[in-house]
């Protein structure tokens, strides 16, 4: 018997497939039926279990299906949005695509424009796809280095080379940058070594009329960015940052080459005292044969 | 301690209903063999899920050709484990990634790199290591790399919990990953740089350097550099006005400028002083070291009196021959005298020259030099301050309104000094960023893509500033010189694909025909002449031409099938994929260069097209 799955059982399984439930990143990928079957692992019994791994692995499992419900800090950010310019920053996972959506669809709607910047091709075009499934392929336009459809659609899916180059390109006389958003994905590609300048000549030269939401990973010095951002621009740039860091909760366990599991750290939050002890006699160990040879 | 073997990993974390799983490790090969094995060994029982897997690869090659009969694939049906790496094509990843979020997965071995960019979450992640594997060796994995792995944990209403496992293996260390699960995130750090791209489209939009410049100055590197500067402004009016207005107190006619004036001549001779030797012994030591040469006789300490003749120097120390012929070896601290002839260094001169010496030692001695002799130049640099300060002051006053005046002005040095300091630091954090776009702007102007003096760019530079390439002066370069007009396709493609692959990336060793050989010579030639100027005008050299991604891509865009390709280059897919990808976007760039080179745009194009084709789309 296996433990621990969220209170079902067997038979249950098939629906933990959730229904009716949104997942924000996949939702236009096609289902196939079933699918979530059982772990199989038919030869190992599980080891047994401590009251503390018991505990580490309380709840472990599926969660009953809800609706969708946005959290509070994309309403906020979506609230944010109608007055000022808005970095999000938040672990990937936690909705920070939803908020662009939402924003997206707001503006669509009202027959306004947006360019969604993304920092690597196979993204570019996974939004892409995302996007039309969405709003319809008629209402999305892509480019990038080798690709270029539809580019006079409402929302325009790219690099943010190529929406940097687009800015070069209107400051030298060319085509006003026709858009009332600019979403720049993965804002934290800023402090990439190679390519990290072309955010910053895009933050910089990005017109002021034009809102911009930055979709950032956990970064340690946010409201220094967006003050850099609000010098620059302007306009004020608001942080949101999701509070309670993670959509869902980690934890850290340590599995022993016996197989035993353990946590990782006490609750002190310090690595376990059995693990420290062990890690002290295999180092003692390997002083030992180090000086015996 | 070693690691648990793949299958013998996922049966435990199974037994813990930890899976579906995603299992870091350093490198790519290991990600591949890890999932061959564990699906060797740890087949999953469940047809309909093997099934499911079936139907879905079958489902995703109508639409992803490329992936059809991926070597992984019965890894996949089989064992439910996959792995996914930058050495796999797009296509390859995105079926992953589909087969995870459907469910159909227990386990995907994935590098490190995997973590960033793309989203494909599990209940589990597991760590072998707290180490990251680089092109030399290994290094730690730093704190904000350890967060984007456990941020694939959790999947969001699928998972109540999600899970970072430190699994065992040789570069374990679970002290080490505590303290990087608690660490707080890295702050954002500026990269920005200078690139003739950003310089030539800016230049050309505002028509001027100031404006340009003050674009780079709003940059998120000079802003820290920006706000100093912005307090050393103030810092400065601040003693300017201290300046003004003790001057103005005095009555003596006096301004800022005459204090300034008096700041510079100070410190001039300040700077004079710090280059001088301060004390006696310096002094002695800094002319014992230019006079005591082989040839010449030196007196040991003090007295002077044991004579020692030079045989050869070596740094501080000096070794001799003594009057009773025997070696010695003393450093030049301990010579007391040196005495001016200089012998030739054979035996029977040496005798005669002590002889010499001890006769005539008195008159022959080297006169030392004294302190006050390089306090001569200083004198000289206080002659010039007495001078500055009587031609500012008024002439027509009496002795002592005039030593008032002369006291109200030096009286303002220190604030001079302060004044000058925050001007001068400001000068150069403005440099900083400025800098390396005025190099590019010189090393542009002599190619005659921009007019330095006019600030302008040329109809030359115009076009050059559209090419969004690597290296986009070398490629107009080429294109300048015609190369690229007189080549056929395949050729294009092969010399942009040498510039633009990643420099120590192998792309298998492919024969290169006579003609590409000749062309890349030429290519590497017009490339040395650009960095060559670009060397002289210190900017760093840019990295070498990838011949092996030439051969390739030949290949590639003569027509060869990609598994053909795969197999004689044995290069990974991934990175045959992102090479020829970028090949094509630069040949896309040099085609629309219809107008200022029509033959070369037409050759890029085609060339294009055919690299461009699946499965590098």
């Amino acid at each position: 018997m296996r433990r621990g799955e969220s209170g079902r059982g067997r038979g249950k399984r098939k629906s933990n497939l959730r229904k009716g439930e949104r997942d924000d990143r996949h939702s236009h990928r096609r289902k196939p039926h079933n699918l979530r079957a059982a772990v199989v692992d038919t030869q190992s019994k599980p080891p047994a279990q401590s009251h503390e791994t018991r505990r580490l692995l309380e709840g472990i499992g599926t969660p009953a299906s809800a609706p969708f419900k946005p959290d509070p800090f994309q309403l906020e950010a979506l609230a944010a949005l109608e007055f000022e310019d808005v970095l999000v920053t938040a672990p990937t996972g936690s909705g920070k695509t939803w908020i662009a959506r939402e924003e997206i669809r707001r503006l669509i709607e009202n027959g306004r424009r947006a360019w969604y910047t993304s920092p690597l091709k196979a993204l570019t075009n996974s939004k892409y796809q995302e996007f039309s499934d969405e709003f319809g392929a008629a209402q999305v336009g892509i480019l990038t280095g080798d690709r270029k459809e539809n580019s006079d659609a409402p929302l325009i899916v790219g690099t943010t080379e190529i929406y940097r180059n687009q800015l070069f390109d209107s400051l030298r006389g060319g085509q006003e940058v026709n858009a009332d958003l600019v979403v720049l994905d993965e804002a934290h590609y800023l402090a990439d070594e190679d390519r990290g300048h072309v955010w910053e000549e895009a933050i910089i030269l990005t017109p002021p009329r034009i809102r911009l939401l930055l979709l950032s990973a956990t970064i340690g010095n946010a409201g220094d960015f967006a003050g850099w951002i609000e010098e620059v621009r302007g306009v004020r740039c608001g942080v949101i940052t999701r509070p309670g860091a993670r959509p869902v909760p980690l934890r850290a366990a340590f599995l022993l080459p016996d197989k035993r599991l353990m946590p990782l750290t006490n609750d002190a939050g310090r690595l376990n005292p059995e693990i420290a002890a062990m890690e002290d006699t295999q180092r003692r160990e390997r002083r030992k044969q180090w000086h015996d040879r | 301690m070693p690691e648990l073997p793949p299958a013998a990993l996922l049966t435990a974390l199974g037994s813990y209903n930890l899976l579906p799983a995603i299992v870091f490790l350093p490198t790519r090969r290991r990600c591949d063999q890890s999932a061959a094995e564990a699906a060797l060994m740890r087949r999953d029982p469940n047809v309909a899920r093997r099934d499911a897997r079936r139907d879905f690869l079958q489902q995703f090659v109508t639409e992803h050709a490329e992936v059809r009969n991926h070597r992984h694939w019965d890894t996949i049906i089989r064992g439910g484990v996959a792995s996914h790496h930058a050495g796999h094509i797009p296509g390859w990843k995105l079926l992953i990634e589909n087969l995870m979020s459907a469910g159909l997965l227990d386990a995907i071995f994935a590098t490190a790199t995997v973590a960033a960019g793309v989203d494909f979450p599990a209940r589990t992640v597991v760590l072998t290591g707290a180490d990251a594997r680089t092109g030399s060796g290994w290094r730690q994995l730093t704190a904000s790399e350890l967060q984007q792995m456990t941020g694939r944990a959790g999947r969001r209403g699928r998972d109540r919990v999600g899970f970072v496992v430190a699994a065992p293996g040789l570069h374990q260390d679970p002290q080490r990953i505590v303290e990087l699960l608690k660490a707080k995130p890295d702050p954002l750090v500026s990269q920005f740089r200078a690139t003739y791209s950003t310089l030539l489209n800016l230049l050309d939009a505002y028509g001027n350097f100031a404006q340009v410049r003050e674009i780079v100055e709003k940059s998120f590197a000079h802003r820290e550099a920006a706000q100093q500067i912005t307090r050393l402004e103030a810092e400065r009016n601040e003693r300017e006005a201290v300046i003004r207005s003790t001057l103005e107190a005095s009555n003596c006619g006096l301004t800022t400028s005459d204090a300034i004036g008096l700041e510079r001549l100070v410190s001039a001779r300040d700077r004079l002083q710090q280059a001088k030797p301060q004390t006696r012994v310096e002094v002695l030591l800094r002319w014992l070291d230019e006079v005591v040469q082989p040839g010449r006789v030196v007196g040991i300490g003090r007295s002077g009196k044991r004579l020692v003749m030079v045989a050869q120097r070596r740094n501080g120390n000096v070794l001799g021959i003594r009057e009773d012929g025997r070696s010695v070896s003393l450093t030049l601290q301990r010579i007391g005298r040196v005495y001016s002839p200089v012998y030739p260094l054979r035996e029977d001169d040496v005798s005669d020259a002590f002889k010499e010496i001890q006769t005539r030692g008195k008159e022959l001695v080297l006169p030392e030099p004294r302190l006050r002799d390089v306090k001569d130049e200083e004198s000289d640099a206080l002659d010039l301050i007495e001078n500055f300060i009587s031609s500012v002051t008024p002439a027509e006053l009496e002795t002592e309104a005039r030593a008032k005046c002369v006291e109200a002005l030096w009286s303002t040095l220190p604030d001079a000094e302060a004044m000058q300091h925050a001007v001068r630091r400001s000068e150069v954090l403005r440099e900083e960023v400025w800098q390396p776009f005025e190099k590019r702007a010189r090393v542009l102007a002599k190619f005659g893509y921009l007019d330095f003096d006019g600030q302008k760019v040329t109809e030359r530079g115009r076009w050059l500033a559209d090419l969004h390439v690597d290296r986009p002066l070398l490629v107009g370069e080429a294109l300048e010189r015609g190369l690229f007009a007189t080549i056929d396709r395949t050729r294009l493609a092969a010399v942009m694909a040498a510039l633009t692959a990643d420099e120590d990336r192998d792309y298998g060793e492919l024969e290169l025909d006579d003609s590409l050989v000749t062309t890349l010579g030429q290519f590497e030639e017009i490339g040395f002449g650009v960095s060559t100027e670009e060397w002289e005008h210190g900017i760093e050299p840019a990295p070498e031409l990838n011949f092996s991604a030439a051969g390739a891509a030949a290949r590639w865009a003569a027509g060869d099938e990609w598994t053909t390709l795969v197999q004689k280059t044995r290069a990974e897919e991934g990175d045959l994929f992102r090479m020829l990808s970028r090949t094509g976007e630069a040949l896309v760039q040099i085609g629309g260069l219809r107008k200022a080179h029509p033959q070369a745009a037409q050759i890029a194009w085609a060339a294009a097209e055919s690299v461009l084709r699946e499965p590098v789309r």
